[in-house]
C-alpha cells in the first residue's frame, strides 16, 4: 500500500504543478475567483470518474482479468512517462518548461477573454487530473486502497496549491523530469508484475519483485538516457 | 474525449510497444520455458520504452 500512496502522490504532484501554471495565467485574466472556480469543476468532475471507474471495476468478479485490465493500463502509463524522461533527460527533447508555459499561455489571445479563459482552465485542470484519475482508480482498486491513493492525490494538490500560493509564479523548481522518471519505473513495475501474474505467471520472488522490477527499469532508464546522451551534452535526468 | 482516450491508451506507438511486448510474453509463458517470460516482459517494455524515446 504505502508503494502504491507514494506513487499516486509523485504522479499527481507532477500533475497538479502543470495544472497550476495553466490556473495562475488564467487567473492573472480574469480574477482567481472565477480561476478556482473552473479547477474547482473540473476536480468534481475527476472525483465523479473516479467514483465510477472505482465502481465498474470491483464489479469485475474475476479477480484475474481485474489483474490484467489494471496491469495493461499502468504498464502503457508506465512506459509511456519512461520513455518520455528517458527522451528529455537525454536532450532528445526539450525539459518541461513551466516558466515557458506560462508565458505561452499569457501570450494567447484566448486567455484574455473570460469565458474563452475559464474553459482553458478548466479543460487544463481536467486534462493533467486525467491522469491522477488513472492511477487512484487502477492501484486504488487493486490494491483495495482507493480512498488512501485518492488521499494522496488530494494531499499532492494541497501541498501544490500552498506552495503556488506563496511563490504566485509557476512552480518551475519542481524536478518534474526526475519525478517522471521515478514514477515511470514505479508504475512500470505495478504494470509487469500484474500483467503477467494475471496471465498465471508465479513470481518467483513474490511482493520483493516489485523492488527488483522497479531497479531493473531505474537502472534500464538510466543506461538509456547515457546512451541517448550526445557526447558533447550532459545527461540531466537525476 | 480525445483527451481522455490519450490518457488511457496513448498514442499508437504506446499501444504497439506494450501489445507486442505482452504478445511476446504470452508466447513464451505458453512454451516449454514458461519461466523466462518473468525476464522477458521487462527486457521488452524497457526496449519498447527506449524505442518510445527515440520515436
Amino acid at each position: 500500500m504505502i508503494a502504491a500512496v507514494i506513487t499516486t502522490f509523485l504522479t499527481a504532484s507532477v500533475e497538479w504543478v502543470e495544472a497550476y501554471t495553466i490556473i495562475l495565467a488564467v487567473a492573472l485574466s480574469i480574477g482567481w475567483r472565477r480561476a478556482l472556480g473552473a479547477a474547482a469543476t473540473a476536480l468534481a468532475v475527476l472525483a465523479l470518474l473516479t467514483g465510477i471507474g472505482s465502481f465498474v471495476l470491483t464489479r469485475i468478479g474475476d479477480f484475474a482479468i481485474l489483474q490484467f485490465i489494471v496491469g495493461v493500463f499502468l504498464t502503457l502509463f508506465g512506459v509511456r512517462w519512461l520513455g518520455k524522461a528517458v527522451a528529455r533527460g537525454a536532450g532528445l527533447k526539450k525539459l518541461h518548461d513551466e516558466d515557458a508555459e506560462f508565458v505561452a499561455l499569457r501570450a494567447s489571445k484566448e486567455i484574455h477573454e473570460a469565458r474563452a479563459a475559464w474553459l482553458i482552465a478548466f479543460n487544463g485542470m481536467l486534462l493533467e487530473g486525467l491522469e491522477v484519475w488513472l492511477i487512484v482508480v487502477a492501484l486504488g482498486v487493486q490494491t483495495h486502497h482507493t480512498l488512501a491513493a485518492a488521499g494522496a492525490a488530494i494531499l499532492a494538490l494541497a501541498v501544490v496549491a500552498t506552495a503556488g500560493a506563496l511563490a504566485r509564479k509557476p512552480l518551475s523548481r519542481v524536478p518534474e523530469n526526475t519525478i517522471k522518471f521515478v514514477v515511470g519505473a514505479g508504475i512500470l513495475s505495478f504494470g509487469t508484475f500484474w500483467v503477467l501474474e494475471s496471465l498465471g505467471y508465479h513470481w518467483l520472488l513474490g511482493d520483493v519483485t516489485l523492488l527488483a522490477l522497479f531497479g531493473f527499469y531505474g537502472l534500464g532508464g538510466l543506461a538509456l538516457v547515457r546512451l541517448y546522451t550526445p557526447k558533447t551534452a550532459t545527461a540531466k535526468v537525476i | 474525449m480525445q483527451g481522455f482516450i490519450k490518457t488511457l491508451f496513448g498514442d499508437k506507438n504506446t499501444l504497439v510497444v506494450v501489445a507486442g511486448a505482452i504478445l511476446a510474453a504470452v508466447l513464451v509463458l505458453h512454451s516449454p520455458l514458461p519461466v523466462l517470460a518473468g525476464a522477458l516482459l521487462p527486457l521488452c517494455l524497457l526496449a519498447g520504452a527506449a524505442y518510445l524515446a527515440r520515436h
